[in-house]
């Protein structure tokens, strides 16, 4: 049928299909149509377009202003993760091994410059040895106290596996006390398993924060004095449910990285 | 285009985004992230999805800026319609995870449809497509401009919204056809 010859049945089928209420074999009928008769096609797409202002019709809300930080963070993680790969790449082309070490080492002088910058530190912490976390350690250190004289303190963790894949975002609020904890990466315990958040303070044997569940984000309550001035998150494979903090984790820790703090 | 026009401002972020500015995505989501958390709120009824769903479309819209200018759509349209795709999704998994999903959906629609009168628009922003569509949606009676929002914010086929509303599936029809042909004969004007 030479639909375009029915202008109005065309305009009636083609709002219902942009609507969304045009649906099984009408709707796969007219897509077919859509696909061989440009006014068709046209007069979908006409629609789609009216329909989608619907979209700026909703009344503003403001978002709180968590949601900014997260999408900050999440940002300069992926950014990191990018450089770091594009690092590893180059590293990899290099045929000597020590020439290779030299160029991992310029990446990551690149990356500490970024961290110091503002960034979420620590994806590369865990692959770069001792040498290097000695200096991170004076890197965080320094940007600390530049950031104790300034009231509101944050506190960022990006934990990663030990290839310094990012797999978990975690961000502290010590003035409403909650932990948000992020998956980045695709990591999926088996369903018997949970994992479990542990601070790893300088002295004193690992103290869990809390079990994750299975959701993509998660928010845990913690002290202040739980999370201040422990260098290390983990987090760790155990039974389904978790371990008492008295056992510490039982289970390989999958992912690690430093806290460091930060200004909002 | 007027270079004050608030399109120019918001093109020209979404081009230094494409550069990989974070800047520009902090600016840009100053001037849009109410509206966008407004659509993504009514979309998914719950504070703290529609957070999720806002960070999803902004972590989206930091990779996908670079393919804006294909989209030939004014700035809002384009990341509405990210937003709302995200929305969306995040409706299907739940629906998918848990079954009574449909219950909570309906106290929202409940409150929906209690709430009148034509949204009130902000003409700052608003493209002139939108401007003619709030004309002709206000013109439309309340339940008829409710089903055809509804409809299309979450997607819905008739008989989801006659079962999500709790109304006879011929009723839906008739709302929906009628509210239809009214827009189309209104829009038809502005065309």
């Amino acid at each position: 049928m030479k639909i375009h010859q029915h202008p109005e049945l065309l305009d009636r089928l083609a709002a219902s299909y942009a609507l969304g209420t045009l649906r099984g074999q009408a709707r796969r009928r007219f897509e077919a149509m859509a696909r061989e008769q440009a006014p068709v096609r046209a007069a979908a797409l006409i629609w789609q377009s009216r329909f989608s202002s619907i979209n700026e019709l909703q009344p503003d809300v403001a978002p709180a202003p968590a949601v900014w930080t997260r999408i900050e963070n999440l940002v300069l993680a992926e950014r990191e993760q990018a450089a770091l790969q594009a690092a590893r790449a180059k590293a990899a082309a290099q045929s000597e091994n020590d020439k290779r070490w030299s160029a991992w080492l310029r990446s990551l002088t690149v990356w500490r410059v970024a961290s110091a910058a503002g960034a979420v530190a620590t994806v590369a912490a865990v692959t770069v040895g001792l040498n290097l976390r000695q200096e991170l350690g004076s890197e965080i250190a320094k940007l600390q106290t530049q950031l104790q004289a300034t009231p509101q303190i944050e506190y960022v963790a990006v934990l990663a596996d030990d290839k310094a894949a990012a797999s978990m975002l975690v961000t502290f609020d010590p003035k409403n006390k909650k932990l948000t904890l992020q998956r980045v990466g695709g990591y999926q315990e088996a369903s018997d398993r949970s994992l479990q958040l542990w601070a790893l303070p300088p002295s004193g044997g690992p103290k869990s924060l809390g079990v994750l569940t299975n959701d993509k984000l998660l928010r845990l309550t913690a002290g202040e004095n739980d999370v201040r001035e422990v260098p290390t998150l983990a987090i760790s494979l155990e039974p389904k449910g978790g371990v008492p903090s008295e056992t510490g984790p039982t289970g390989p820790v999958l992912f690690k990285g430093a806290l460091i703090q930060k200004m909002l | 285009m007027n270079a004050d026009h608030p399109d120019a401002k918001l093109i020209a972020l979404l081009e230094r985004i494409a550069l990989k500015d974070q800047a520009a995505l902090k600016s840009l989501y100053d001037e849009c992230a109410g509206k966008l958390y407004g659509l993504a709120l009514r979309v998914v009824s719950q504070r703290e999805f529609a957070e999720d769903v806002l960070q999803e479309a902004f972590l989206n819209i930091w990779r996908s800026a670079p393919d804006y200018s294909a989209s030939l759509s004014p700035p809002m349209a384009w990341m509405g319609l990210i937003v709302r795709s995200r929305a969306l999704d995040l409706l299907r998994r739940r629906a998918a995870e848990r079954t009574h999903l449909t219950q909570e959906i309906d106290e929202t629609l409940a409150d929906t449809l209690e709430g009148d009168g034509p949204t009130p628009l902000d003409t700052a922003q608003a493209s002139e497509q939108a401007w003619a569509l709030n004309q002709c949606l206000g013109r439309l009676d309340s339940k008829q401009r409710e089903v055809v929002n509804l409809a299309y914010m979450r997607d819905l086929s008739h008989s989801e919204l006659a079962t999500q509303l709790q109304l006879p599936l011929g009723t839906v029809k008739t709302w929906i056809r009628r509210g239809l042909d009214q827009l189309r004969l209104c829009m038809a004007r502005f065309a």
